[in-house]
């Protein structure tokens, strides 16, 4: 009896850590899309529809991840990307499927935003690379949107 | 004291360096896409119009000789169904091109049908209901803006009672049904840069991966869909060559056999 009460106590404590800790996690990836959207909200206003669609993760300090998202010849797109991490630094780059960076001149980083501008020369693969420069957090949450016109 | 060149070349150098700064630090030229093991395994699929906008920029396009929005037929099994409701979903992207509210708005009330029917009608309702009254107020940038929203809810609201694989058909669906029809107009009027917009072999390659994960989707269909896409590989895979006329028909003729697939009783 005294075993199934020892059972019974773990496991609603594990119970109520998986309940508390896990919206806390997904509520990050959340905020760091909000971050990203508004990010991108003064693009809209120029014409470009941004995808309800997004990806997102987290990072640790200096680590990169590589997202791979075909591009049509023709169009105009921005990638946006945001983390809740006040002091953290993020950047965000994209390249063809040669490697070689596919980018307009005028992408820029201000703190936990980032944007990268394609204007692509081809249809076809290209890789936008995510990175998180710095920040406080061992890890940070981040999530990447794209619009196009 | 310090030559004026000298004041010059250091303020230089320090606008310089706080350009950068406020720029980032700069990027490579080039990476070796090779050395990328992290790459991110789920691919966002592109929308239609995101295709169809890059074929309007080529030239005027009829969209009206391509709007669908009869009801079709009622499947029971939810994979189907799945299919059925991706191309639905493109086909008000159509709609939208065309600017046919009628059309959007039957296609709405169809696309909420479908929803329902996997379970998912919940999500749907509030952007079936703003496609209708957006539909009503021509206002077309909403309405583009809430087929996403209803694609992406939908999709959501799978994932979250683990019904990955029926959000991806959603996905198989309206990438078929816009292949359909880029390879319909590039066909007609055909140009090199309409063809290349079909060149998107990494996509092809994702969704012949993620049909070979759902072996318990044993419907004719699927098996037709991935025996299809054996077929598309070669013709849309060409490097830089060009896709030539020839392999737009080639695959206009394959889509459209399967979009009769999809939206037809067996």
């Amino acid at each position: 009896m005294k075993r199934l009460a020892q059972v019974m106590f773990w496991a609603s404590s594990l119970l109520l850590v998986f309940v508390v800790l896990r919206p806390a996690v997904l509520a990050s990836v959340d905020d760091a899309q909000s971050f990203a959207l508004q990010a991108a909200e003064p693009y809209v206003k120029q014409g470009f529809q941004v995808r309800e669609d997004y990806w997102g993760g987290d990072l640790g300090s200096g680590e990169k991840k590589a997202v791979r998202q075909q591009l049509f010849k023709g169009n105009e797109y921005w990638f946006w990307l945001g983390t809740e991490a006040d002091r953290a630094k993020v950047s965000v780059h994209v390249y063809d499927s040669d490697g070689k960076l596919a980018e307009e001149p005028d992408g820029w980083e201000k703190g936990h935003f980032a944007a990268a501008h394609v204007v692509p020369k081809a249809t076809g693969s290209y890789f936008i690379i995510v990175s998180v420069e710095k920040s406080p957090e061992e890890r940070t949450h981040w999530a990447l949107v794209y619009g196009f016109r | 004291m310090i030559p004026f060149t000298k004041h010059l070349k250091l303020s230089v150098g320090i606008l310089c360096g706080l350009a950068l700064c406020a720029n980032g630090a700069q990027a490579p030229q080039r990476i070796n896409i090779k050395q990328l093991s992290t790459t991110v395994e789920d691919v966002v699929v592109p929308l239609p119009n995101e295709i169809f906008g890059a074929l309007n920029k080529l030239g005027a396009v009829n969209w009206k000789e391509h709007v669908r929005s009869d009801k079709g037929s009622n499947f029971t099994e939810r994979p189907r169904i799945a299919l059925l409701l991706g191309t639905v979903i493109a086909d008000g992207f159509i709609a939208v091109q065309a600017e046919d509210a009628e059309a959007v708005k039957e296609i709405g009330q169809r696309v909420l049908a479908l929803a329902k029917g996997i379970g998912v009608g919940n999500s749907i309702t509030p952007h079936a209901k703003a496609i209708i009254e957006s539909a009503d107020k021509r206002n077309w940038e909403h309405v583009r803006q809430e087929l996403d929203r209803t694609q992406n809810s939908v999709q959501q609201a799978m994932n979250e009672v683990h019904d990955e694989k029926l959000s991806q058909l959603v996905s198989l669906g309206g990438w078929l049904r816009g292949t359909e029809v880029l390879t319909s107009l590039v066909k007609e009027h055909f140009s090199a840069d309409g063809a290349e917009l079909l060149h998107q072999p990494d996509l092809l390659s994702y969704f012949q991966t993620r049909l070979q994960a759902m072996p318990e989707f044993n419907l004719p269909i699927i098996h037709e869909i991935q025996d299809a896409l054996v077929e598309v590989k070669p013709l849309i895979d060409v490097g830089d060559r060009h896709i030539p006329p020839d392999s737009v028909k080639k695959v206009n003729d394959i889509t459209t056999r399967l979009d009769h697939g999809i939206v037809t009783r067996d």
